[in-house]
This record gives structure tokens, C-alpha cells and sequence, in this order.
């Protein structure tokens, strides 16, 4: 395994229902990332598809593996690349059952994915009217270390990040369509995450106006101590680069060591308190 | 900052009420009018239009949203129709637009439209003229055809500048003036609107004159709805962020009466703002549960 490697941010806008156009553009910016060197490449939540699409979602959604993760998982063997991107995903078992899911592929083939656990409905977001929420949180063995991965909302419930961290995620990557007056949660969230987690954390949000809502892009990586390492622009698209070294982890991990001082018995009575609200 | 003050409610919530002070409504003007600019830009670049009409009274609406449009998408692509009559003809009016669409590099037209009016009046066979509301309707939904034939013919996208405060309370004429493609200013209340428009330069004779829609001589919005709009906006604000009548009309020091008339002109007047209704027959149904971007 790779202790040092180079994580591309792929800030994009997408063309909303049109797979072909945004396959198009993930090609382009992973032959880009991939000029510079890059590892891993990432997108934002439903890059496939764009966020706002309502009722095509339908219409959009695939099983994975499916004919786009295969077009992805072309793209990552011919460029020796890990991709995380964001999709609508159809239930193998039913007709209209629909997860909002981040896909990770590697240079072999497709890796795993993840399900958004929670699923805004409130404000504009009406995201349960159309997805099934996933019970499972992800961390996967890579030659690049252990991913874990989560989706946008989910930043604001600890528990999830928390759980990839304990299945043994170095990384975690949230895919992300966050409007902009929801920036500055963001902001403070995924610096509280990643310190709480001593991991590292990679966000990645779209760009572009989607009926009417703005996504304020701001893509980072964010080191175990909660120092951004880079960050994208707001509102344009952009792809940044970074070094993820996971020997940075150590020294954190012992300053402030969170995960040791970990006190499973409170969680328990977490549990009884949030049935209870 | 929007978004910090957002933060400090949300936590402060839970143990008290949202105190209703003019600064709840403060804003990172720079940042309001660059979202705006962004959206206008966004929308014209997607639906391949070849600019923006829009009414201009001369008033701060209709100023502020041709100022906006023309910073997003350049003064030559935006089209000012100034569409005045004669009873309710104001020189001063029509000179203000005509400075704002100097200082903003837009292209204007005027068209007096007392003559198409006058017909409609004729034609009409239940006319009444002292009905002054229905009379004034007419005036705004005629603006609204010259204003789209502009649009269909020139291949260009119809501005809207109604604000929050007067959409709420349904201030405004179905069919009318709301209509149009975009609403670049509908999510600010007025006095928001007074901010963003000195913050992008709308000269201050215009921001400080009393609102009116001019749909008759001498219309004032402020009399007609018996509430100056700072009051107006705190208690919309109030009702946006789920407060009760009295707990506004308190913290204002205003008669919970007065606040209930303005609620109950809110929720009354959906149907101007939701406007396609039919009953549920079918699989799925317009303007019930079909739900389709609307920027596709």
C-alpha cells in the first residue's frame, strides 16, 4: 500500500439528465488529473446525472454495476486511476427502488459504493420522496490506503463518518451538492470531522445553478488536524491537487488520540436518548 | 453574515424566539448581488436567449432589477420598455428610469399605452371605471403583453421585479406584473431590495420615494396597506420563520389585529403565486405531483 498519494478534486457543474455529456467530462478531467499525477480523482454527489432532476430520476438510474460504472471502470484501467463518483442507483431487486449512491472504481475494476444514509427533506431538499436511505457505512482496502466514503448530509450526523473511521478509513471522502447558504456549516463540519476522526477528509461539491439553487463548490482536503490543504474555488469549476501522506496521521493521532479515548458505553445511551427526543 | 446569523437562530431557538430587530434582515450585499448576477447570467446562457426585457416604472423594483440584469449579462442584451398612461403619467417616473438605464448602459423603449387601454375600457361591456382595482389590472396585464411581444419577437427572456414583501401579501396582479420568466428579486423583502439597490448604485431619489404599483393617481402601497414596510417586512420575516401572530405583534409593539390581516393575506393569496390547479384524475398531474426542473 501507498503511504503517499495524489488525490485530484474534481469540482465540475454537470448537464442535468444527460449521462453521455457528464461521462464526457468525467473522462476529461480524469485525463487531466492524470497528467498531473494524480491517484484518486473524485466528483461531486450525483455527477452522473446533476442534482436536480426530480422525476427523470426514474428515468436515470442504473444498477451498479451498470452500463456507467462500466464506462467508468474503462476509463479507470486505461488511466491506472481510483474515481469516486456520485449516481442514482437502481435497485437489483425492484422496479423503482432508488439509493443515492458514491461509486469507487479502481484500475482493476469497480471497487464498492456507498448508499447516502441521510437523506435531506426539508428547506429545498426533497430527497426521501425519491431515495431509499442505505444502513451501511463503507471503508474499502485500496492500493492507496482505506477509503471510506460518505455523501453530503451525512457530514452533519458524527455517527457516519465516525463508523468509516472505526471500520478503518486513513480517508474519507464526502460527495457533496450543498446550495450556498449552507456554506459555512460545511466549512466547520468537515474540519470537525476530520479532527475528530484523525483521518483525513476530501470534500468535493458541485458547481453550477441548479433550478434555482447556487452550489458554492469550495472542495478541499482537509489533514487529520484539521489544516485545509487545498481548496478548490467558490462557484467555478475547478480541479485541484493534493498529497495525501498518511504518516501525518500518527503524530495527530498520538497529539490528540481521540479514537483511543473512544467511550463505547456512552453509545449505548445515545442510542436510548435519540429515540426519545 | 447570512449564514452565521442562520447558525446563531438555529441554536438559540430551542430556548427562546427569534427577536425581530430591523438587522435580521441585513445581508453581505456583495454577495446577494452577486448570486443574483450569477443566477440572471445562468438562466439566459441556458435557455440560449438573446437578452432581457422588462417593464420600467422608474420605480426601485423594476430600477434594481434592470441595474442587476444589465451587470450580469451587459446593458446592450437588456431592453427597458417604459409603458406609461395618461392618468397616471408621472414625468419624474419616467425620467428616473431613463437615468437608471443611462447609468447601466440599457437600451429603453416607450410606448404610451393610454390608447390600447382606452380600447379595452370601451370594449368592455361590464366596464366600471370607479372600480379602481379591476381598472388597474387591466394596466398591468397590458404592460405584460407588451412586454412579452418584445420578448417573443426579439428572442429574449421577460425580467420580473416583484419583491418578497409585496408577493407575499399578494400585492400584485395575476397575470400582471408577476409575470415573467425570472424573478431575480422575489426571495428580498423591500426594505432588503432599498439595501441592494444602494449597494449597486440606484441613485437615492429613487431607493428614498414612496413605493406605489401606479395603477391609479396617487396610489401609495404604504397607505393602501396601512403598515410602513419596515413593519410589513419584520412581521413576513416573523411568519417565514414560523413565528405566532402575537408573538410578532409583541415584539413589534403593534395590534396583534393588524398582524392577523396581513397573515391571512399570505396564506389567502397562494392562488396568485401557484397559479395551475386542476383535480387529481390521473397517474401524475401538472402542478400536483409531475415534478420537473424548472431550468431544464
Amino acid at each position: 500500500m501507498k503511504e503517499k498519494f495524489k488525490i485530484a478534486l474534481a469540482q465540475i457543474g454537470c448537464k442535468r439528465a444527460d449521462k453521455k455529456e457528464n461521462l464526457k467530462k468525467i473522462e476529461n478531467f480524469v485525463e487531466k488529473a492524470k497528467n498531473q499525477s494524480a491517484d484518486l480523482i473524485v466528483f461531486p454527489e450525483l455527477s452522473l446525472t446533476g442534482y436536480v432532476v426530480r422525476d427523470q430520476i426514474y428515468e436515470l438510474a442504473e444498477t451498479i454495476p451498470g452500463p456507467s460504472t462500466q464506462v467508468i471502470e474503462k476509463i479507470a484501467e486505461k488511466t491506472q486511476m481510483y474515481i469516486v463518483f456520485g449516481m442514482p442507483e437502481l435497485s437489483e431487486k425492484t422496479q423503482a427502488t432508488i439509493y443515492n449512491t458514491a461509486v469507487l472504481v479502481g484500475p482493476k475494476g469497480y471497487i464498492g459504493k456507498y448508499r447516502k444514509m441521510y437523506l435531506p427533506t426539508h428547506s429545498v431538499f426533497e430527497e426521501k420522496r425519491y431515495f431509499r436511505p442505505g444502513y451501511q457505512a463503507v471503508a474499502f482496502d485500496t492500493e492507496i490506503g482505506k477509503i471510506g466514503l460518505i455523501i453530503c448530509y451525512d457530514i452533519f450526523f458524527p455517527e457516519v463518518s465516525r463508523l468509516t473511521r472505526l471500520k478503518g478509513a486513513q480517508l474519507i471522502v464526502c460527495i457533496s451538492a450543498s446550495p450556498a447558504v449552507r456554506k459555512t456549516f460545511f466549512e466547520i463540519l468537515t474540519a470537525a470531522r476530520a479532527i475528530e476522526n484523525t483521518a483525513f477528509l476530501a470534500y468535493i461539491n458541485l458547481v453550477g445553478i441548479e433550478n434555482g439553487l447556487q452550489f458554492w463548490g469550495g472542495s478541499r482536503l482537509i489533514a487529520p488536524n484539521g489544516k485545509v490543504l487545498a481548496k478548490a474555488k467558490y462557484d467555478e469549476e475547478d480541479l485541484v491537487m493534493c498529497d495525501v501522506n498518511y504518516s501525518d496521521i500518527k503524530p495527530i493521532e498520538t497529539f490528540v488520540p481521540t479514537l483511543k479515548d473512544l467511550r463505547p458505553e456512552l453509545f449505548d445511551a445515545l442510542k436510548k436518548s435519540a429515540e426519545n427526543i | 453574515m447570512f449564514v452565521l446569523k442562520y447558525l446563531y437562530y438555529s441554536i438559540k431557538n430551542e430556548a427562546t424566539t427569534l427577536e425581530l430587530k430591523p438587522s435580521v434582515l441585513d445581508l453581505d450585499w456583495a454577495e446577494v448581488a452577486s448570486k443574483i448576477k450569477r443566477f440572471i447570467k445562468d438562466y439566459v446562457s441556458k435557455t440560449r436567449a438573446k437578452g432581457i426585457v422588462l417593464g420600467m416604472s422608474g420605480g426601485i423594483d423594476s430600477s434594481t432589477a434592470a441595474a442587476l440584469s444589465a451587470l450580469a449579462i451587459g446593458g446592450d442584451k437588456v431592453l427597458g420598455l417604459i409603458l406609461p398612461e395618461k392618468e397616471t403619467y408621472n414625468k419624474k417616473d419616467v425620467e428616473h428610469a431613463k437615468l437608471v438605464a443611462k447609468n447601466f448602459g440599457i437600451k429603453t423603449e416607450t410606448v404610451d399605452i393610454t390608447s390600447t387601454l382606452e380600447n379595452f375600457y370601451n370594449s368592455i361591456p361590464i366596464f366600471n371605471p370607479l372600480d379602481k382595482v379591476c381598472k388597474g389590472n387591466i394596466k398591468a396585464r397590458t404592460r405584460m403583453i407588451y412586454i412579452y411581444y418584445y420578448a417573443n419577437k426579439l428572442g429574449m427572456l421577460v425580467c420580473g421585479s416583484s419583491d418578497k414583501s409585496e408577493t407575499m401579501i399578494g400585492y400584485f396582479t395575476k397575470w400582471g406584473d408577476v409575470a415573467a420568466d425570472i424573478h431575480p428579486i422575489m426571495d428580498l423583502y423591500k426594505t432588503q431590495v432599498q439595501k441592494l439597490a444602494k449597494h449597486i448604485g440606484i441613485p437615492d431619489e429613487i431607493i428614498e420615494k414612496p413605493p406605489s404599483p401606479t395603477l391609479w393617481p396617487e396610489q401609495s402601497a404604504e397607505k393602501e396597506l396601512g403598515i410602513k414596510y419596515e413593519n410589513l417586512d419584520l412581521i413576513l420575516y416573523g411568519f417565514e420563520h414560523f413565528m405566532k401572530t402575537e408573538e410578532i405583534a409583541s415584539q413589534l409593539g403593534i395590534n396583534e389585529t393588524l398582524v392577523k390581516q396581513i397573515k391571512q393575506r399570505w396564506l389567502s393569496t397562494e392562488h396568485k403565486r401557484r397559479i395551475l390547479l386542476t383535480p387529481k384524475l390521473e397517474y401524475r398531474t401538472i402542478g400536483a405531483d409531475f415534478r420537473l426542473p424548472r431550468d431544464y
